[in-house]
């Protein structure tokens, strides 16, 4: 049975992550304020959990945006997996008063601009994010070598970032031979 | 694909079965989803227009949040009013959401073993790899031309400085970026 605690852990989680999917534009976008809410002010979890959870939304079928379901789990068992579930689809019910009353006016240049300036700054969130998650990634000659095939495959060509997963984690049991 | 609808629309159960079959089956991210509910909602089954999945499309993208989420509640919508749009994005969602758990769980409880940490530690990498190329994705349709690039280096390395270097939260910048954008115009629409 939940107890209190539990109780508020699950809306303290749902509210952080609704909070960083409200602010994002795609899937991934939301990691830098999930990295300062979780990793960096409350250490519910650590850069490398922070990864994994990207892995494991990664692994499966479905959307980018899986790992906060994940993150959730990390944070707070099954009920913050669900609190990450509904954060997660919670902003996409946005879109049918979009629908119903934006509509064309999408295409405002005004409108655009300022997605625009919001998807830049989105960018350099990003990779504010990417530098510490990256040093923690990269332990060696080979995890860089992963890191840079995986950015090249999954930009310059049309591979199956489920299929990247999985060579990915042959290759590193492939180290273990050469140990 | 089609301009015009002509099938009455399906039952909500229906409609949750085409969701639930292509949402957890598609490997590949949210275009490859996109394209494969196209083919089976505008050109299969005619239950809807082209026109109205290309708007869901469109406003999709300036939705909060993923994409390919909103996406699935728009045209939810569009063929079963509010409780299509439920239905289309519980039907994508908790099936994989259920998967990425047990992944998860199976990724902590193997934190023990060198085996599961050997194939963790490649997959984390490829993680990384991943994150830089999402960056890429979303600075490459802004750059070309000296004012524009000079517009990507500003709004977005000064948010990358504010957040690195200042401790800046992500909110702040994302209101100045939108903020910023909204005044000073892409050189591309003037």
């Amino acid at each position: 049975m939940e107890g209190p605690q539990d109780i508020v852990s699950f809306f303290v989680i749902y509210a952080l992550l609704l909070k960083a999917s409200l602010t994002s534009f795609s899937g991934l976008g939301s990691l830098p304020m999930v990295r300062q809410d979780f990793v960096v002010e409350r250490q519910a979890f650590t850069d490398r959990q922070l990864n994994t959870a990207v892995v494991a939304g990664r692994t499966g079928p479905g959307p980018y945006g899986l790992y906060l379901v994940c993150a959730g789990y990390l944070a707070g068992g099954i009920p913050g997996a669900l609190a990450g579930l509904l954060a997660l689809i919670t902003p996409a019910f946005l879109v049918i008063p979009l629908m119903r009353w934006l509509g064309r006016r999408a295409e405002n240049p005004r409108i655009r601009n300022a997605i625009r300036g919001l998807l830049l700054a989105a960018a350099g969130l990003l990779v504010s994010s990417s530098v510490p998650l990256t040093l923690d990634a990269v332990t060696g000659p080979f995890s860089l070598v992963v890191l840079v095939a995986s950015f090249v495959l999954l930009t310059f060509t049309k591979i199956d970032s489920a299929l990247l997963m999985g060579g990915s984690a042959l290759a590193g049991l492939a180290t273990l031979l050469f140990r | 694909m089609t301009g015009q609808t002509s099938s009455p629309p399906p039952s909500l159960g229906r409609l949750t079965e085409i969701f639930f079959r292509i949402g957890n089956t598609t490997f590949g991210g949210g275009y490859i989803t996109i394209g494969m509910l196209g083919r089976e909602l505008v050109d299969t089954r005619r239950w809807i227009s082209s026109d109205k999945f290309d708007l869901a499309f469109a406003l999709a993208r300036v939705t909060p949040g993923t994409n390919l989420i909103a996406f699935c509640a728009a045209v939810g919508e569009q063929i079963c009013g509010v409780a299509g749009a439920i239905a289309a994005v519980l039907a994508l969602t908790v099936p994989s959401a259920v998967v990425a758990v047990l992944f998860i769980y199976g990724f902590e409880a193997g934190q023990t073993n060198p085996i599961a940490m050997a194939a963790i530690g490649g997959t984390v990498a490829a993680v990384a790899g991943m994150m830089w190329s999402t960056i890429w994705t979303i600075l490459r349709p802004h750059v070309g031309g000296a004012l524009r690039n000079l517009q990507v280096v500003l709004i977005a390395g000064s948010a990358f400085i504010a957040a690195r270097y200042f401790g800046v939260t992500p909110l702040p910048i994302i209101a100045a970026g939108t903020l910023i954008g909204f005044l000073w115009k892409d050189p591309k629409t003037s």
